[in-house]
């Protein structure tokens, strides 16, 4: 146990909130049933602490072991930290067949081919996950367990998932991805968030969605009691932009993103009286929208008639194309942008 | 004989003035002359208009009916010539929670070195709960009250005052840590209802204070019963914040305002916020063709500011479809400052500090209780 090792195993630690500790030191499996029944869970953190290093010493545990127990805690509260979603494109003909075994070792090979100093542990989750945790070093210097980055990859589809990967790491780990998936590249997908299981449910389509030949059901599942003093033109209105604003949302419990940010390079469009109208540059500004639950604030501002009809391309974009940066750019010519323009 | 036939004219003329009045307000008895008829009875009631008669007689001016339509443009103002820089920074960049003030009652600016002591022996009398405590024995807590001079603008003003409260580490010759700061202020208040006050009141209307609340707490209830004065939360409704971001918005020349950020929250389930940053150039260019400089006193009306709002929140509208209106405006910010809905300021910088607290010191005044 050295340095390092007590200085990720009290981080974890600290981290931990008291009632989890024991599962959490179970799942890591390192250390034996007894010893895990002889620590003491309600001691301050401190002198827990202690007695973890010491039964790690009994078991003659290492670095090796204790990265092990970072990358457990992870897995089990992936809500920490930004992640981003990296979309892999033009897959080659064996992108389909290459199975766990193959993308380890590959995705190992290629690392370690162009970064001298690197720790890589791979580990493959029931629900099909790939956790990837990469601890960066250098020609110089070996690698450092304090600021590992980690990679969520789900095999046979074109999502990466990367929470703290420093720009200048960035090509080597987008490298490995594309050999070892067989793809040709790998583009930011513009969604970013603090829940994982939200991004991931975004772009895999993993909740309720509503199309417009859904209607009937819809109606039928959210009918509102019948009372006889509600209007039918009313009700009928309140259905359609509920059914609206499912549409462009999802029902039912949606992906948890918090926010949504938009580049605005757009004309101004603000009051009719001629102020700015013939201005020919653009009225530059960023809009955010944040929330809890975003697409659930977002629906309920549409169907309760916060928002106009029907739901603007800009905002159902989110769920639509699975991003939440968008840079909206005028159409103009000569004008260059990354994204498709959206005329509003 | 004379005499008595004048009595008995009098008598009767008056009488058929009586029955003569009686008739005519009986016949114009509207509900729109109401208030004529009741201005009549001189009985002290105190329901009904929280009578300004009977604080000071004649003229008080009601202040909750001058809500000013235009005001002056955010003019740089060197601040530092006039006030010390070094005081001037203990009032930029921190974060200040807002109250207002009723009239102080025997207030001196020239026993700030006496009060310094009372509130401190009153700090830690409230912090030791009961057991008794000599003045002049500082244990736990310092208070310094000073003045911060030449934040005044106009002659009616008084000057600000600063306190500030340092904890005392109980051993160990430690350094006294900073734990709390406030400060009462007047800048450019109403004239007319700074001269209409009573020879022993000072009008400090504007509260700013930044540390524990339990502290602020303890500071307002001494100034309570100090000085027979009352504090009560200032809330910045959006008519203030929209005021700030033009007049803000308005320095973008003279002084960069680096962002126009713009926060409304919606009511929806769960809450929304949608925070707008406008490139300060385009917010200015905006603003410059809604606002003319055309008079040698550059006044800004309310339209203007109407306007400019307006323009904003319409250019969003045609993006998003989000009726900005449903929801309120939190917040407003710019590098000179912020300001929040619930009472909450930062000063940025000291360049145009004057502007800031001539519309604060206005609603606080606008909020005191007549």
């Amino acid at each position: 146990m050295n340095e390092e090792a007590r200085a990720i195993l009290q981080r974890v630690l600290r981290r931990l909130p008291s009632r989890k500790t024991q599962s959490t030191l179970r799942a890591w499996g390192c250390l034996s049933a007894q010893q895990l029944e002889d620590l003491d869970y309600t001691q301050p953190k401190w002198l827990l602490l202690e007695n973890l290093i010491s039964k790690c010493e009994e078991s003659r545990l290492h670095l090796k072991d204790v990265t092990k127990l970072d990358m457990v805690y992870h897995i089990e509260n992936p809500n920490q930290g930004t992640w981003h979603a990296f979309k892999l494109t033009e897959a080659e003909d064996e992108a389909l067949s290459v199975d766990f075994t193959q993308f380890k070792e590959m995705f190992v090979a290629h690392l370690e081919e162009v970064v001298q100093h690197v720790s890589i542990r791979i580990k493959k989750l029931e629900d099909g996950a790939v956790w990837i945790r990469i601890a960066w070093g250098d020609n110089f210097t070996k690698p450092n367990h304090l600021k590992p980055t980690y990679a969520v990859h789900y095999l046979q589809t074109p999502y990466v998932f990367i929470l703290n990967l420093a720009a200048k790491h960035k090509p080597f780990v987008y490298q490995a991805l594309v050999l070892s998936t067989r793809h040709v590249s790998i583009n930011e997908a513009h969604l970013t968030g603090r829940s994982l299981t939200a991004m991931r449910d975004l772009l895999m389509k993993q909740y309720q969605q509503v199309f417009p030949n859904q209607e009937r059901t819809l109606k039928e599942r959210n009918a509102p009691p019948s009372h006889p003093n509600i209007d039918k033109e009313h009700a009928e209105f309140a259905e359609r932009t509920h059914q609206m604003a499912c549409e462009a949302f999802g029902d039912g419990t949606v992906p948890k993103l918090e926010t949504a940010v938009y580049k605005l390079e757009t004309r101004y469009r603000g009051s009719n009286n001629n102020t700015l109208s013939d201005r020919d540059e653009l009225f530059r500004g960023v809009v955010r929208f944040s929330s809890p639950n975003l697409l659930e604030s977002l629906r309920h501002c549409v169907s309760t008639g916060m928002a106009e009809g029907p739901v603007t391309p800009l905002l159902s974009s989110i769920t639509q194309k699975g991003r939440n940066y968008f840079v909206i750019a005028e159409k103009v010519p000569g004008a260059t942008s990354q994204t498709p323009a959206h005329k509003t | 004989m004379m005499g008595k036939r004048d009595v008995q004219i009098y008598f009767r003329l008056n009488w058929r003035l009586l029955a003569m009045e009686g008739r005519v307000s009986s016949a114009v008895n509207t509900p729109a002359n109401m208030p004529m008829t009741r201005r009549k009875s001189y009985g002290r009631s105190c329901v009904e208009n929280p009578s300004l008669f009977w604080q000071t007689p004649g003229h008080f001016p009601a202040l909750g009916h001058r809500i000013p339509s235009s005001r002056g443009a955010a003019r740089s103002r060197n601040v530092l010539s006039k006030v010390d820089p070094e005081q001037v920074a203990l009032l930029v960049k921190h974060e200040w929670k807002l109250a207002y003030v009723t009239p102080l009652y025997r207030f001196r600016h020239t026993q700030l070195k006496l009060y310094s002591k009372h509130l401190t022996a009153f700090i830690i009398a409230e912090k030791q709960q009961g057991v008794a405590i000599e003045v002049g024995v500082e244990a736990g807590f310092k208070v310094t009250i000073s003045t911060i001079l030449g934040m005044a603008e106009s002659e009616d003003d008084a000057e600000t005052i600063f306190i500030q409260i340092h904890s005392k580490p109980t051993f160990g010759a430690e350094a006294l840590k900073l734990v709390w700061r406030g400060w009462l202020t007047c800048v450019n208040g109403d004239r007319e209802y700074l001269r209409s006050l009573p020879p022993d009141f000072v009008s400090l209307p504007l509260f700013c204070s930044s540390g524990s609340e339990s502290l602020t707490a303890l500071v307002r209830s001494w100034f309570e019963r100090t000085f027979d004065c009352n504090f009560g939360s200032l809330f910045l409704n959006s008519t203030t914040l929209n005021w700030l971001a033009a007049l803000w918005t308005g320095c973008h020349p003279s002084s960069n305002i680096r962002f126009l950020k713009l926060t409304w929250t919606m009511p929806t389930q769960p809450s929304l916020d949608i925070m707008y940053t406008v490139n300060p150039q385009d917010a200015w260019e905006l603003w410059n063709s809604i606002h003319t400089e055309d008079s040698a006193d550059d006044r800004i009306h309310i339209d203007e500011v109407q306007q400019f709002m307006n323009g904003l929140e319409t250019h969003l509208f045609r993006h998003f479809k989000i009726y900005l209106s449903a929801g309120t405006l939190m917040k407003v910010s710019t590098s000179l400052g912020s300001a929040h809905h619930e009472g909450k300021i930062k000063i940025g910088s000291s360049d145009y500090i004057s502007t800031l607290l001539t519309l604060l010191t206005e609603c606080a005044l606008l909020r005191t209780p007549v």
